[in-house]
């Protein structure tokens, strides 16, 4: 008799669970927590931008966000395509547009903005789908670019005073730059900021652009003896030149670009070539803005000191993985939306080239005298490509970028390391 | 200070009943079932997350990879090309020579050092504790923090040695990670760090010694120097065989500390575990990372075989 009543209530405890867990569905929708890797994170200017706009989507939709963003370094884009590979990709992905996100977009994994703009006709229709960053796969977009970039060359003013010198202007040619960077060296200084050792992809860009333009800058060598191939070569050159007349800081070789840029803020060295996400480092790493300025790379050849590198090298991904789950949907389509509104650009974005078709919302009366100048070099900029490395895996970089002090000390001959990457590039 | 008196209470009774071995075999192994039981789910662990990828690491090395997590685009052509390249590879080379050098380094300094702070230790009656957690305090401290914690003392503008010697006259500042000095620079964090972990192994050999033969040695007249020479190193040798072979095996694995110092080989300070890293993590060259992998673990086994052979254990 006892075990017919446990019987009968353990039926009757099964089936009320059944109807709540029914009832409860066809009640009230639930609200979704989708997954999001961004690269919005650590020291990345935008990082606190990007949690407060994370919270207030989260209040706005009701759903939540899983997040798992970290600082972009190779370690990064290795765990994020170890992650799609494994099946364990986010929902919604902050990624690179180029090389990087090949193995991404050729494995079908993400939705390309048509397919989404099929269901969801308004999908990212304040940008301007020419400047949305196409895939070098099958150049069709993928992503939803937020803040773009531009490189420029950083200068301590009190460094340039105090050596006698003018500041780089539009007209500056590279002759007279390297006569300023000499009077510098003589007056004490550290010409140009920069750790060969970690960072030497500025100067790398700039250096060949020098000996290319604007529209032959962006693309990759065929062989060395191709024009890009003796680009590059000329390019590195001009590198190992201002190494050897000692333009760069002493242990440029073995410092990091932490040191290197601290010299720079410190009043120790007077030029430093970065990117416009530099604008907000210096900004905290100063009470002296107004002793800091950005100007033109001084140019050479065909390439004229206003034509300046930049770019949207990053957006929004929707996985495929989303897309197909009913409940994800449209939550990783609002929170894409929802980041990538005129508004939100706008104060991401600040300084930074967008895709915007109304362009970018900025208060400059809020701007720090170094913004305005970043703003002032844009608008004056006579023309703009792509940094080319974006282009070159990782792996194919390694000869002129892990390999730069063994070039400029001459222990490794440049010709060779630029045969090397192109031997690289074909494998 | 409980927490590091077990610590010695657990390496103590481990060398007591490694004497003992025969007598705890006759009782505790009689029953096997409850020994399965305990052992099957570790052995079942060590397949799955170590032997199977150890072989999978080997076959990987005759692939071609071409970043981590990707799937292999199949074999190398020759399959074996990846360790062919390996003997023309410059940096591998220099890896392999500042790897020797690390070893002679760990054994000399770090097993040295430690004998003699073990020595100096044993011998004092006041404060021998103390010692104790001093020496052994920098083994909690993680590599990661021992780097930055080393970088800003050897850092060029503003570093501790720099400012240090300014002080005392020099006008120049020293580049203490340029090429002339780059390996002593990583080598004396590693060795720093590892002295105290072979201070407690040697001490904790120390405490096992008989106080009745040093007092037989007193009455006999023999000096502090003559009882260290005639008692305590030939009955330290086995402990310190012991301490050589985890040394030599150590040092071939030493990563952290020297990444954090000079990442990506800096100034030529490649050692064989920050030159497989690099090829894993930054070059995507996964198949080379897994060939110089197994590199690593066919000197592990050489060296190891040669140090047991060099140093053999004896019974007293």
């Amino acid at each position: 008799m006892k075990k017919l009543i446990a019987l009968a209530l353990a039926g009757a405890m099964v089936l009320s669970l059944a109807a709540c867990s029914t009832g409860g569905n066809s009640a009230k929708p639930k609200n979704t927590t989708i997954n999001v890797v961004t690269t919005y994170a650590g020291n990345d200017g935008n990082a606190q931008n990007y949690q407060d706009a994370v919270a207030a989507w989260e209040k706005e939709s009701g759903n939540k966000v899983n997040d798992a963003s970290a600082t972009s370094d190779e370690s990064f884009k290795a765990r994020v395509l170890t992650d799609f590979e494994a099946g364990s990709e986010p929902d919604v992905l902050f990624f690179f547009n180029g090389v990087d996100a090949n193995p991404i977009v050729s494995s079908g994994k993400v939705v390309s903005i048509d397919t989404i703009r099929k269901e969801y006709p308004d999908y990212a229709s304040n940008m301007k789908d020419g400047m949305m960053g196409a895939s070098p796969v099958d150049g069709v977009n993928y992503s939803v670019p937020v803040n773009g970039y531009w490189e420029g060359m950083f200068v301590n003013k009190k460094v340039c005073e105090a050596a006698g010198v003018e500041i780089p202007g539009a007209d500056t040619t590279w002759e007279q730059f390297l006569d300023i960077c000499q009077k510098i060296k003589d007056a004490g200084y550290a010409p140009i900021a920069a750790s060969l050792a970690t960072v030497p992809h500025y100067w790398f860009e700039f250096t060949i652009y020098n000996h290319l333009s604007t529209t032959t800058h962006n693309v990759l060598p065929t062989g060395v003896d191709s024009v890009q191939g003796k680009g590059w070569i000329a390019g590195l050159g001009d590198i190992k030149t201002l190494y050897e007349k000692g333009f760069f800081p002493d242990n440029t070789l073995t410092g990091t670009d932490d040191e290197t840029v601290q010299m720079f803020i410190d009043g120790k060295a007077a030029f430093l070539i970065d990117g416009s996400w530099k604008v907000g480092g210096i900004e905290s790493a100063t009470d002296d803005i107004d002793n800091f300025t950005v100007t033109y790379v001084p140019g050479m050849g065909d390439r004229k000191s206003t034509d300046i590198i930049g770019g949207l090298s990053s957006g929004y991904y929707i996985t495929k993985k989303a897309w197909d789950d009913p409940d994800k949907r449209a939550a990783a389509v609002s929170f894409v939306s929802y980041m990538t509104s005129d508004e939100m650009v706008s104060k991401f974005a600040q300084v930074s080239a967008t895709a915007l078709k109304k362009g970018v919302t900025v208060d400059e009366s809020a701007l720090s005298s170094l913004a305005k100048d970043g703003l002032k070099m844009i608008a004056g900029a006579t023309g703009m490509t792509g940094a080319v490395q974006d282009q070159v895996p990782t792996e194919a970089r390694v000869p002129v970028f892990d390999g730069m002090p063994k070039l400029v000390t001459g222990e490794v001959d440049i010709t060779e390391a630029v045969q090397q990457v192109l031997d690289l590039l074909k494998k | 200070m409980g927490l590091l008196q077990q610590y010695y209470d657990i390496i103590a009774k481990a060398l007591y009943y490694e004497k003992k071995g025969d007598i705890m075999n006759s009782v505790l192994y009689k029953k096997k079932f409850p020994l399965l039981v305990f052992l099957i789910p570790a052995f079942i662990f060590m397949i799955v997350f170590l032997y199977i990828p150890f072989f999978q690491n080997i076959l990987n090395s005759f692939k071609n990879i071409s970043g981590l997590g990707t799937a292999a685009t199949g074999y190398n052509s020759p399959w074996y090309s990846n360790y062919v390249e390996m003997f023309n590879d410059a940096n591998m080379r220099v890896a392999l020579r500042n790897t020797f050098l690390m070893i002679i380094a760990t054994v000399v300094f770090e097993v040295g050092v430690a004998l003699i702070l073990a020595l100096l230790v044993d011998n004092i009656k006041r404060g021998a504790k103390f010692y104790r957690i001093v020496y052994f305090f920098p083994i909690v401290v993680s590599a990661t923090a021992l780097g930055l914690l080393f970088n800003l003392i050897f850092l060029y503008d503003k570093g501790m040695l720099n400012q240090l010697l300014e002080f005392f006259g020099k006008s120049s500042l020293t580049d203490w990670k340029s090429k002339a000095l780059a390996i002593t620079t990583m080598m004396i964090p590693v060795v720093w760090q590892y002295v105290g972990f072979y201070f407690v192994i040697l001490i904790t050999g120390l405490n096992n010694i008989p106080g009745e033969l040093y007092e037989a040695a007193a009455i006999d007249g023999a000096s502090r120097f003559q009882r260290v020479k005639f008692i305590t190193l030939p009955l330290l040798f086995n402990v310190m065989c012991t301490c050589v072979v985890l040394a030599v095996t150590g040092a071939l694995k030493v990563f952290d500390l020297p990444w954090v110092m000079f990442p990506k080989g800096m100034s030529d300070t490649w050692l064989t575990g920050t030159y497989m890293y690099y090829h894993a993590f930054n070059t995507n060259n996964v198949d080379y990372s897994s060939a110089i992998a197994v590199l690593i673990v066919v000197l592990g086994i050489i060296l190891s075989k040669v140090v047991n052979t060099v140093f053999k254990e004896k019974d007293y």
